[in-house]
């Protein structure tokens, strides 16, 4: 995962740059793993984006996971192909999370 | 937006080495590709007097995304056993994959799922060149690369723009840049003497119905770059997915049974990607 939005990030993710407010002062490091707090400060600054490091697999939850292939999905429709891989796809998630269980 | 003349672009692009972003190490790796005369004992030199490179294009090659794990410990086996472009193709890729990181994190990942799949797929197929659509599938998106280093501000807006209106990238360049990353890609890989049917996968993996050499491998690589998209591996600069070419999915002809598989044989071979951190 790369660029994402503050309201997506999650205690635990890491980021994977620094983050600089609007006068280019850092005010979080690289590598620095977020914390409910740091996402509230980032969020109080009106931070909008921030980059974190590739997520760990399962640290969102499935419905999240799901819901994003969706999303992905949303600018193909009337397409039998595409309907096809994306039942594929969240069948293929379903099963890793069924197995991580 | 105007003022980007394609012909101008092409020759940015023929000369990324001379730009002054690019890291010297780069560069050397730039400027030594484009030697029409590289053979196999020069290429096995360059590499080997380079011990971060060695170690990168070793860890490669033995990793899973490759498929022979293990097995080989020198470059001068690697390059006997995978072939002057294979490695031409990973020295590329393990190079140029640096600068990556910095244009657009997760492109990495994209590109390493894909190369992954592709691979897979190629197996499955029962494709004689895998490795070749491997690297492939390692470079199919150089061109996002070169784009995002010889023009940094249009191309950053042009991600934005992408979006914000929840566009493609692949949309957004024709637009602006009435080229697109895969077209750019080729250009160089042509400058760089790659084999045809690498140069046409590279150029045609949005539209593989006009790959003329390699029309199967191309297909190969336009699915897996659709599907590690739509599993959410990596990030290729946008958040929404193209089509699948009809004709590409009728060539290849996999089950639902053959996807699900191949995507979780991909997963397997992935689990320790980021060790492959370029």
């Amino acid at each position: 995962m790369p660029k994402i939005n503050v309201d997506e990030a999650k205690s635990g993710m890491i980021t994977s740059r620094p983050v600089s407010n609007e006068n280019n002062i850092i005010i979080l490091k690289e590598n620095t793993e977020l914390t409910d707090s740091i996402i509230d400060r980032l969020k109080k600054m009106g931070i909008e984006y921030i980059f974190v490091k590739a997520e760990k697999r399962f640290s969102k939850s499935r419905e999240d996971t799901l819901n994003e292939v969706e999303k992905r999905f949303s600018r193909v429709v009337n397409n039998p192909i595409m309907d096809k891989l994306k039942r594929i796809v969240k069948e293929h998630i379903e099963e890793l999370y069924d197995r991580n269980r | 937006m105007t003022g980007i003349d394609k012909q101008k672009l092409r020759f940015k692009v023929e000369n990324t080495h001379n730009l002054p972003t690019i890291p010297a190490t780069l560069k050397n790796i730039l400027t030594f590709l484009e030697n029409p005369s590289i053979s196999i004992n020069k290429i096995s030199d360059f590499i080997s007097k380079d011990p971060v490179l060695t170690m990168k294009v070793l860890k490669m090659i033995n990793s899973p995304v490759y498929g022979f794990p293990g097995r080989i410990s020198s470059v001068n086996q690697a390059v006997l056993l995978l072939g002057l472009n294979v490695i031409k193709g990973m020295l590329l890729g393990v190079s140029v994959f640096e600068l990556m990181q910095k244009a657009m994190v997760g492109l990495w990942e994209h590109s390493l799922g894909c190369a992954a799949l592709s691979s897979l797929m190629a197996k499955k197929k029962g494709l004689k060149s895998s490795e070749d659509i491997t690297i492939a599938g390692l470079l199919h998106d150089i061109g996002k690369v070169l784009l995002a280093v010889n023009i940094p501000e249009v191309y950053e807006r042009l991600i934005d723009v992408t979006e914000k209106h929840g566009l493609t990238i692949l949309e957004e360049e024709k637009t602006v840049l009435g080229t697109n990353h895969g077209e750019v890609g080729s250009w160089i890989a042509k400058k760089w003497n790659f084999p045809k049917h690498l140069v046409e996968i590279i150029q045609y993996h949005h539209e593989p119905y006009k790959a003329s050499n390699a029309r199967v491998e191309c297909a190969v690589v336009h699915l897996s770059d659709i599907l590690v998209r739509a599993r959410g591996f990596g990030f290729a600069g946008d958040n929404s997915i193209p089509e699948v070419n009809k004709e590409t999915w009728d060539i290849l002809g996999f089950t639902d049974e053959d996807i699900k598989e191949l995507l979780l044989a991909m997963e397997d071979s992935l689990e320790d990607y980021e060790d492959l951190g370029a």
